[in-house]
């Protein structure tokens, strides 16, 4: 299947290499490539090594990782991270290990439906999940603390979102799909003759997990344990909505503050804990990729058609049922309820039954009134559609390059695209920061940054999708466009495009998806005339206004989930 | 501390002698070159403002601006250090985008000190005393303080139960119950915790720690502070007093503590360097220091400098606002750091 199809496609006659459009096509994809993400990381180490302000030249020193490494601050940072993003990991893998194994291995009833925790990061921001834990269990105005207190009698909120636990439990929550998504294919895809030989000579079911399912699924844990645990320690939605007000300090944080809260800004500085974040990320990505690998090599793991064993739980199937809708529960329905409570309360308090007579739909005229709001989704609108189709263009002959062919430097595309894979948002966007600001074109403080920022820390997830269905495709069909006469950028167009249609939507979707509502990249490279709502949701927030912030909340994830729905109607047909 | 004590003014009659009624005349009768001002205004056909002037108050003031002149405002309204670091962002990338600039008066000098503003000196300016009027002619004089007051909900705190000064926020019975924008990340509150030794003389250190000791909740700024006093997560706190009419008319339940004294801040408006729309600029200026500009921020909850305006709050002419301290970069840089030590580390 892995065929070489390169000599097939550049012209019999030998020509020079630069009136090949095949060759020119790989060259010009390594520049852009290069561009995106060796210029940014570039001028990230820059920016910490000078000490003069953004948008000035100056001498290089070590002067700022003096200040950050001097600081003692910066070791409680660095323990607060690790502390916040094992423990956020570790309980997301709790929560994905039980999901999957009732949904693949049991018999419980519904247990198609919680296959669609998936998909729920599409459809509900990050953002919007953290703000609404801190409305259900705010020590003094959290609803959930309100009921329990009531239920209990007690005197005081039983629990506190602003902690570390509490840091570690929304973010959990929000990495669960993650997990689930690696988890789930792995439970799918073992080969259940292994289990069936420790039955036959005598196991438990008890013992066949500990013994056999849970040495198998080890790797693919693994992987979902160490990609969830960097994507905690470079997340931002969570830390800016808790971290702050609780008075933790995280990586996330910390970059934060030196470049958009200090006074004045210190984009050095903020560059120094780039730097090092990077470093970080870089270390745990790799590793994963390790993981991976040997998931993937794992003789357990086939495409043969068949489903697992399941096991038949008795009366405990209810049970089984009822914690995966426990789980579900904490993960969308009780932040969605609490989304749609904030935008028809007229100000936000606890409510109560007379309360809930004040219900109101002006939040939702206030958005459909206000020229913020207009401006802002129109800001989303334009980058999730322009940003999604350069994505998946670059995306698409990315991985055909790297995949179905073996032309000389694909290994370093492949390197390429490897490190905004790796990169922190927060990072990222220190990094264009330091690399914009002096470039005479318009893009530093425009909507372009924000357009150059999406597709180079997303691009790794439109190439997933592509990379799935052009393996599918076989070399015959470009043999036999050549043998027609069809040029490169013929069968490209005629040929493969068409072919890897499925898949290239699918990942339009996803992007645009992901771009309609991004936030941590917005939040350092927005100005007022290109704010999109993600920075929009979180200044709704610090400005207390809870009304139009669930409205527009509740409108984003509406759209997402109609985008949602159309992308996965796709998939399957690629499928 | 900045030592220069320009702009000690006492709130209320006393304050701004200079100011007349003769500014509503001036403001009708336009000066020769204000036609042709007009004129290229209207062909710029909008002006840029970035500030920290409250989003609805600014609305009003377009209301009026635009009526008049038929020419746009596109607001970008951020907490001041945003402001600050956006102007001063923009200008080093040598393309900026704002015409205006109006926030508070620390981070004005500061801007100011980093060339970021034009120099203009409104026809207004006239109605100002001299002491509040910007000698090099860059800033506009101070048209309106903001109050730094205590709020408390009113629902939750019963009027005898309200703390009655600073010293009682210390009381057991407020312990994690009150709420200040993070004195080590907010500029202003800073500048204020600072400015505290008006009130404590050499003790407002240890006054500070004794305050930071209550563990308050930590805001980002003024606004959400009022917020969480509003929403019940804090029962009371530090934030501006303005916010009693501003977000009391909406029905929040919101009253200030009657201190003898309180801190303020004065706001300033300028130009940039390089405005993109110079001359509607100009004309925004104008119009926002006139008598007409500030009585509808008077009317919308301003403390404005004009004689005989005042918001529409209780005893609002009774307030004695004291001007404070500013600090300069360095110098807050180094009380950030010590704030944070007591306010958020500790």
């Amino acid at each position: 299947m892995k065929a070489a199809s390169v000599e097939l496609l550049r012209p019999a006659s030998s020509a020079s290499w630069w009136r090949d459009p095949f060759a020119l096509t790989v060259i010009g994809i390594a520049v852009v490539l290069a561009f995106l993400s060796i210029y940014p990381t570039a001028m990230l180490f820059y920016g910490s090594f000078t000490t003069t302000p953004l948008g000035e030249t100056g001498k290089l020193s070590l002067s700022n990782y003096v200040t950050a490494y001097t600081d003692p601050e910066t070791f409680t940072l660095l323990l607060d991270s690790f502390v916040f993003a094992l423990g956020a990991s570790a309980f997301s893998l709790l929560l994905a290990l039980t999901l999957a194994w009732v949904t693949v291995r049991t018999n419980a009833p519904f247990r198609g439906i919680f296959e669609l925790t998936a998909i729920v990061p599409n459809i509900l921001p990050p953002v919007l999940i953290a703000i609404s834990w801190t409305l259900l269990l705010s020590p003094s105005v959290g609803l959930l603390n309100a009921v329990m207190k009531n239920l209990f009698h007690l005197a005081e909120s039983p629990l506190n979102i602003y902690s570390l636990p509490g840091l570690m439990f929304v973010e959990g929550l929000i990495l669960t799909p993650l997990a689930f998504l690696i988890i789930n294919a792995a439970l799918r895809g073992m080969d259940p003759a292994l289990e069936e030989s420790a039955r036959i000579l005598g196991s438990n079911q008890f013992q066949i997990v500990r013994r056999v399912t849970f040495p198998l699924m080890r790797p693919a844990i693994l992987a979902a344990g160490t990609l969830n645990f960097v994507r905690a320690l470079e997340s931002f939605d969570t830390p800016a909505i808790i971290a702050l007000p609780a008075r933790i300090e995280v990586f996330t944080t910390k970059i934060y503050r030196e470049a958009l809260a200090a006074y004045p800004p210190n984009y050095n500085l903020a560059a120094t804990y780039g730097v090092s974040l990077l470093a970080v990320a870089l270390v745990f990505v790799v590793l994963y990729r390790r993981f991976t690998s040997r998931v993937e090599t794992f003789a357990t793991v086939t495409g043969k058609g068949y489903r697992p064993h399941t096991i038949d739980l008795g009366r405990w199937k209810f049970v089984a049922s009822a914690g995966a809708l426990g789980i579900l529960t904490l993960m969308v329905i009780l932040p969605i309820v609490m989304l749609f409570l904030i935008s028809i309360l007229p100000y936000y308090h606890v409510p109560t039954l007379e309360t809930i007579q004040l219900a109101t739909l002006k939040h939702y005229a206030y958005i459909f009134k206000s020229d913020r709001v207009y401006r802002a989704i129109g800001n989303s609108l334009f980058l999730a559609v322009s940003g999604a189709t350069a994505a998946m263009f670059l995306a698409a002959l990315t991985a055909y390059i790297t995949v179905k062919t073996k032309v000389f430097g694909r290994g370093i595309l492949e390197g390429l695209t490897f490190l905004p894979w790796a990169f922190p948002s927060t990072a990222l966007a220190i990094g264009l920061l330091w690399g914009y600001v002096r470039i005479p074109l318009p893009i530093y403080a425009t909507i372009w940054i924000l357009l150059i920022a999406y597709v180079t820390r997303f691009l790794p997830y439109g190439l997933r999708s592509v990379s799935s269905t052009i393996v599918q495709i076989h070399r015959e069909l470009e043999e036999a466009s050549r043998a027609c006469g069809g040029g490169f950028w013929t069968t490209l167009r005629r040929i493969l495009f068409p072919l890897m249609r499925p898949g290239l939507i699918a990942g339009w979707i996803l992007l645009a998806t992901i771009f309609m509502r991004e936030f941590s990249l917005s939040l350092f490279l927005y100005t007022p005339s290109s704010e999109p709502v993600g920075p929009l949701l979180y200044f709704l927030w610090l400005d207390g206004l809870t009304g139009p912030l669930g409205a527009l909340g509740i409108l984003v994830s509406l759209v997402s989930a109609i985008l949602v729905a159309v992308a996965r109607r796709y998939s399957r047909i690629s499928g | 501390m900045c030592k220069s004590r320009m702009a000690r003014i006492p709130f209320g009659p006393l304050f701004l002698l200079g100011i007349l009624a003769a500014a509503a005349v001036l403001a009708l009768s336009r000066p020769a070159g204000a036609q042709s001002l007009l004129d290229a205004a209207k062909k710029e056909g909008k002006v840029v403002i970035y500030g920290s002037l409250e989003s609805g108050i600014m609305d009003e003031v377009e209301k009026a601006f635009t009526k008049k002149y038929g020419i746009g405002i596109d607001y970008w309204r951020a907490a001041s250090n945003k402001v600050l670091d956006r102007v001063l962002t923009e200008n080093r990338s040598g393309r900026p985008l704002f015409d205006v600039v109006v926030t508070n008066r620390g981070p004005m000098l500061f801007m100011k000190k980093e060339n970021a503003f034009g120099k203009y000196v409104s026809p207004e300016s006239a109605n100002f005393p001299e002491d509040v009027r910007d000698p090099d002619g860059v800033l506009s004089p101070i048209y309106r303080m903001v109050i730094v007051g205590i709020l408390y909900n009113t629902k939750l705190v019963k009027p005898g139960d309200a703390p009655k000064s600073l010293d009682d926020l210390l009381s057991p019975k407020w312990h994690g119950k009150w709420v200040i924008p993070d004195p080590s990340r907010h500029f202003t509150t800073g500048v204020w915790v600072r400015n505290l030794e008006e009130f404590y003389g050499k003790d407002w250190l240890a006054f500070a720690k004794k305050l930071a000791d209550t563990k308050p909740v930590l805001a980002e700024s003024f606004i959400p502070a009022a917020q969480k006093i509003i929403s019940g997560e804090a029962l009371a706190g530090i934030t501006y007093v303005k916010y009693v009419h501003i977000f009391g008319k909406e029905g929040a339940p919101l009253d200030y503590v009657r201190l003898p004294k309180m801190l303020a801040d004065g706001h300033h408006v300028a130009i940039a360097a390089k405005a993109p729309h110079v001359n509607a600029a100009k004309l925004f200026i104008d119009f926002f220091i006139s008598r007409e500009g500030m009585e509808i921020m008077a009317k919308e909850g301003e403390f404005v400098t004009a004689k005989g305006l005042y918001p529409p709050i209780k005893d609002a002419e009774k307030i004695k606002a004291i001007a404070m301290d500013e600090l300069s970069d360095v110098e807050y840089k180094k009380w950030a750091a010590e704030f944070r030590k007591i306010f958020v580390t500790k």
